[in-house]
């Protein structure tokens, strides 16, 4: 229960760190941290203008976005407290509830008619699709690893410093989350926030013909996104049995770090030439499997 | 039964209502009979064997009634249109197929005996291909629903040699003198007879090319019986035979595994790349019948390796699929059929912007389309859940090799999973949002109530099944440790009923934070200004709505990437790069079933040359035919004499 | 460490099934030679200073430093950056690789042996399976030779899975290392480079005429 507003909390600075971190490396001295929130707030102060081509489907689409996001932290855990509503195999749950969202927003991007939306909408299906099979590898080694199928049950049963092939599994891991992350937000490499043009854009141009409260729920969607990621991360690095002061410290500084990684990853690195985003998504799946024989060492059952 | 026939006698206009009572009258009777069966006394005990259900026949006996009901309250709106344009037999004929589809249905379902189950099985086949060949008008729904027949009598013929082998050795040919022979002979080869009969009606790729061109060509409601229950008939048979089974179970489980795992991702990837939207409806239903025979195929391996978890949770899971397919199938038939019906197309690329045009079609499509994807908070994400969490829990326990057996089944289903989404967008974006590609859409209206309740229904049920799957699991849970033997009283008192509680609290908790931020939004824009204008076009004067994504573009940066498995043929002749004012030119993709062409085009096109060499031996002549009989008795004669015969 | 540095190893190797490039092929060749040298060392530890020198000196000089340096000698001379245009697609070749981990798993399960060092024979199968993918999908003869210096080091990782036993069998190995991807090398960059920019093997079967 204490995760939700710790995630909350993290969510409020998250974009304006990856921000400030691409700026400061750019050598600009670059917006505030609250940046974006202040963006959201304003937002929230104008009014819309929606297409005449579409309906409800549109106007439902990022509502349902942030209600699945909402939904999905229902089953995050933080520390040794359990997630609110937990049980086995949530991690399907939460994966399932996320694509909903996307669902949304893709028949929502559909419903304008353009054919800019449906370029990003083609593509955010088909990446959705490819990295569906890494997140539910990742998390069937840590249930094997484990034995537990319940993402609160897993991290608090999950120490990572417990023998040095689960570290090798756990730096695997910690890999394998920042790319997903990364990906699912449609960051680098997939995907460049920052341009807007529509041969290069996943995401962005998805949501090009939102404007005022949709597409302040829309960021807060991001936001809140890279935030449970974020949480993940941090529950899969930090034992679960240390202090809850230390829990909650190494929390935002996990976080932090996290933004500050995304922020340096997408500042150094180009983005992928669009036929070769599928063959790096797929990429993934093959570390998953990786991280999967490491665990398979591990519980013996590939004796050595 | 016998009042079926009395259709033909009324008088045209009332048929159809005649019909109605009739099957709702069965339906009651027959639903009693399965929720009570207790109630039952046997009247005739010597002509039919066991006519009292039991837990597996019950519930598909309900499936059956549910889908029939729907499917023929719809039929009712939907075959208005062709009321003046069929003669009087043709009506009287298809009403009266459909009654005896839904008896057959319901007779293989109670028959256990060997050649009753296989007349009713033929009865089966008979009235669905009747009703296929509605409008048989058009030579191309006959040649379909005659290959549909040929292809069901092959399947027929698979089944009679496995009873007749398994008869032979316990002496009753039928679902009971299997057991006896499977405890002293191998299983595995008659198992695999048997599913190659029963996979043909299922669906199993590489036995499904009937599939795909027989639910296009036949009218809506028979699509979505036929789609949602006909075919799991094939189920039904395969989950008989596995209560017998004896022996090479982890073999036999391994076959289903494999062939389902093989049609689940083979299917929806067949399905991705069609423009038909019933065909592209059709290639669902093969991956959903792969997902169930996951779900089973790994209970028959959790049997054969003793593990209590995998098998109930494969079983339940396998089985409650089977239910929650067929009501989210026949809503989606449905609902393409009306679609059908007011705009005379099923080609998506035609489509567009019918979700102005038809609001509670677009709206039923959508249900339809969320559940088939497995998408909480509906009914496909518990089955699909079910699966995954027997896998899960399989984990831990298990040996090398099974190890990477459930990983290999894992990256299956989300791979499924996935492309299912990328399907079902394509499907219900292209074809009810944006803009209208064609002039097909300019007449389409909202259809009549009397369509809409069926779907309403459907919903109805799916989305009972997805919030409240506490009492729907429960009773699958006590079929499936039937057909295991397996004993599901750890998994009751352990944590499964918690978990999916839990998955109805958190649904419902996702339903009231939508209710909740959809309220929030509109109070915020009561207070702003909301005004509306023509989509942001980057500036293009001239843009139409045939700038937007079609079908085939949207399916086109998957099939470019699955290219050499699927086989998509695509003539064009390409813009060259000095070409600065190129004429007009023609493009066409064309979706091709490579098994189709491999398995079944060619062995035919080089049989049937083989004919045409030897066609000029029927002269036609009757002294020539003659000539011949003459020589053949000549021939007998010298075998005979040098007593080679 | 050691596990990191095995799953280090097999990362390169789906990286060299994805990727594109022929400078990706050298880099990648060269961080193996330098991970090979640190296994070789992690398991080599209870031998003598002759040895020791003699492996790192194979391993990190030969592997990571020469071949490397001459492999992009002969990019620049050939001035050929890239497989062929109508290449096999990296998407299947990454989907093959990722079966051919599932059946080097297995296979080195079915081969198990006490005398035989399970992780290392899998890695070996592994990458020889990588090895001769590239071999066998790819049209250019540099991508030929990219495969072949991987299946150099599934050799290596062979020689390293039955060293408990014969100690000198690895010395002998990498001798064998050191002969072949010079012949190789060497007749490549003086003969065949000259008589051929294009470096397609296609062209090879026509020398016969």
């Amino acid at each position: 229960m204490v995760g939700i507003p710790l995630i909350l909390l993290a969510a409020f600075f998250f974009p304006g760190i990856i921000l400030r971190t691409k700026s400061i490396v750019s050598g600009r001295k670059g917006p505030g941290v609250l940046q974006p929130m202040i963006d959201i707030r304003v937002l929230m102060g104008k009014g819309s203008v929606y297409s005449t081509t579409t309906g409800w489907v549109f106007r439902i689409a990022p509502v349902i976005g942030l209600a699945t996001m909402l939904a999905a932290i229902l089953v995050v855990p933080f520390a040794k407290m359990h997630a609110v509503i937990p049980f086995q195999a949530d991690f399907v749950f939460f994966s399932y509830m996320l694509a909903l969202g996307k669902f949304f927003m893709i028949i929502g991007a559909l419903d304008t008619g353009s054919s800019f939306e449906g370029m990003g909408a083609n593509r955010e299906a088909l990446y959705s699709m490819l990295i569906e099979p890494a997140f539910l590898v990742l998390m069937g080694t840590f249930a094997m690893l484990t034995g537990f199928t319940s993402f609160s049950d897993v991290f608090t049963a999950f120490h990572l410093s417990e023998n040095p092939i689960i570290t090798v599994f756990g730096l695997i891991g910690f890999y394998l989350l920042v790319q997903i992350a990364m990906i699912e937000n449609s960051r680098m490499p997939i995907d460049d926030p920052k341009t807007h043009l529509e041969l290069t854009m996943v995401h962005e141009v998805m949501i090009l013909d939102y404007s005022g409260f949709d597409k302040a729920l829309i960021h807060i969607t991001t936001a809140i996104k890279f935030a449970v990621y974020g949480s993940l991360i941090c529950s899969s690095l930090v034992p679960s049995d240390w202090h809850p002061g230390y829990q909650i410290l190494l929390f935002f500084s996990i976080q932090a770090g996290f933004a500050i990684i995304i922020g340096l990853a997408e500042s150094f690195h180009a983005r992928n030439k669009m036929q070769k985003n599928a063959k790096f998504i797929l990429t993934l799946t093959a570390v998953a499997m990786l991280a999967f024989l490491v665990v398979l060492i591990v519980t013996n059952k590939l004796i050595i | 039964m016998i009042l079926s026939f009395g259709i033909f006698i009324l008088p045209k206009s009332t048929r159809y209502g005649y019909t109605l009572c009739l099957i709702f009258l069965m339906v009651a009777l027959t639903s009693v009979a399965a929720l009570f069966p207790h109630l039952i006394t046997n009247p005739l005990p010597n002509l039919l064997s066991y006519t009292v259900p039991d837990t597996l026949s019950s519930f598909f006996i309900l499936l059956i009634n549910f889908t029939s009901a729907t499917a023929f309250l719809y039929s009712g709106g939907y075959l208005k249109p062709y009321y003046d344009k069929q003669t009087s037999l043709r009506w009287s004929v298809h009403l009266w197929a459909f009654v005896w589809l839904y008896i057959s249905m319901i007779l293989v379902v109670l028959l256990r005996d060997g050649y009753s189950f296989l007349i009713a099985w033929e009865l089966m086949a008979v009235s669905s291909f009747l009703l296929v060949i509605f409008e048989a008008d058009d030579r191309k729904v006959l040649k379909t629903g005659i290959n549909y027949l040929i292809q069901m009598h092959i399947g027929l013929l698979f089944l009679l040699v496995a009873f007749l082998i398994a008869g032979k050795a316990s002496g009753e040919i039928g679902f009971d003198g299997l057991k006896y022979y499977f405890s002293g002979h191998s299983n595995i080869l008659v198992f695999c007879l048997f599913f190659t009969g029963f996979g043909i009606k299922a669906g199993f790729i590489p036995l499904h090319t009937w599939l795909p061109e027989a639910h296009p060509a036949a009218p809506s409601p028979v699509s979505g019986l036929m789609s949602g229950v006909m075919i799991k008939m094939g189920i039904y048979g395969i989950i008989r035979v596995l209560f017998s089974i004896q022996s090479d179970i982890f073999i036999i489980g391994l076959i289903i595994l494999g062939f389902s795992l093989f049609s689940g991702i083979m299917g929806v990837m067949m399905a991705i790349v069609q423009h038909d939207l019933k065909r592209l409806l059709a290639y669902h239903s093969i991956e959903n019948i792969g997902i169930i025979g996951i779900g089973i195929g790994i209970g028959v391996l959790g049997m054969a390796t003793g593990n209590n978890t995998l098998t109930l949770l494969g079983f339940t899971g396998g089985l409650l699929h089977v239910l929650n397919h067929s009501l989210f199938k026949s809503l989606l038939f449905f609902n393409a059929g009306s679609v059908y019906l007011a705009t005379h197309t099923r080609n998506i690329d035609e489509l567009g912007g019918l979700g102005k045009k038809m609001p509670y079609t677009a709206a039923f499509f959508l249900i339809g389309s969320l559940a088939i994807c497995g998408l909480p908070p509906f009914n496909g994400f518990i089955s699909e859940f079910l699966i995954y969490l027997g896998l899960l829990k399989s984990f831990p326990e298990s040996s090398l090799y099974f190890s990477i057996l459930l990983l290999i089944t894992l990256i299956g289903l989300a791979l499924i999973g996935g492309l299912a989404i990328f399907c079902f967008t394509k499907a219900f974006g292209i074809v009810f949002l944006g803009q209208a590609r064609s002039k097909h859409v300019e007449n389409a209206r909202e259809v009549s109530t009397g369509m809409l309740i069926p779907s309403l229904l459907a919903s109805a049920a799916i989305l009972a099944i997805g919030l409240g799957s506490v009492w729907f699991v429960k009773p699958v849970m006590n079929i499936a440790s039937e057909i295991s033997g397996a004993n599901p009283a750890e998994l009751f008192s352990g944590r499964l009923f918690e978990t999916l509680s839990r998955i109805s609290v958190a649904g419902g908790v996702f339903i009231g934070l939508v209710v909740l931020i959809a309220l929030w939004r509109n109070l915020h824009l009561k207070k702003h200004t909301v005004a509306t204008g023509p989509t942001w076009g980057c500036g293009y004067t001239a843009g139409d709505e045939k700038q937007q994504y079609t079908a085939t573009s949207w399916a086109d940066n998957f099939s470019s990437l699955a290219n050499p498995v699927l086989g998509t043929t695509k003539r064009a002749v390409h813009i060259g790069e000095n070409d600065l004012f190129p004429h007009k030119r023609h493009f066409e993709t064309h979706p091709v079933d490579l098994f189709k062409t491999k398995m079944i085009d060619r062995p035919i096109n080089a049989m049937l040359n083989l004919f045409k060499k030897i066609a000029f031996m029927q002269t036609g002549q009757i002294q020539h035919y003659i000539l011949y009989a003459f020589l053949f008795m000549l021939l007998i004669l010298v075998l005979t004499m040098f007593k080679i015969l | 460490m050691f596990y990191l540095l095995i799953v280090l190893f097999a990362g390169t190797l789906v990286y060299i099934s994805t990727s594109e490039r022929f400078r990706s092929y050298a880099k990648l060749i060269a961080v193996q030679g330098v991970l090979l040298f640190a296994i070789a060392l992690m398991e080599l530890k209870t031998l003598d200073l002759g040895n020791l020198i003699f492996v790192s000196a194979e391993t990190l000089i030969f592997k990571s430093i020469v071949v490397p340096y001459f492999l992009f000698r002969i990019i620049n001379t050939t001035k050929v950056y890239k497989v062929h245009p109508k290449a096999f697609p990296s998407f299947y070749s990454l989907l093959f690789s990722m079966v051919g981990l599932i059946i080097s798993i297995i296979l080195s399960d079915v081969l198990k042996n006490p005398s035989l060092d399970a992780v290392f024979l899998m890695i070996a199968l592994f990458t020889l399976y990588t090895g001769v993918l590239l071999i066998i999908t790819h049209r250019r003869i540099f991508s030929h030779m990219i495969g072949f210096l991987v299946v150099e080091n599934a050799v290596f990782f062979f020689s390293l899975a039955v060293g408990s036993e014969m100690p000198m069998l690895i010395n002998i190995g990498i001798l064998l290392d050191i002969f072949v991807s010079v012949l190789i090398i060497g007749v490549l960059m003086n003969r065949i480079g000259t008589q051929f920019s294009d470096l397609e093997s296609n062209n090879l079967t026509s020398l016969k005429h």
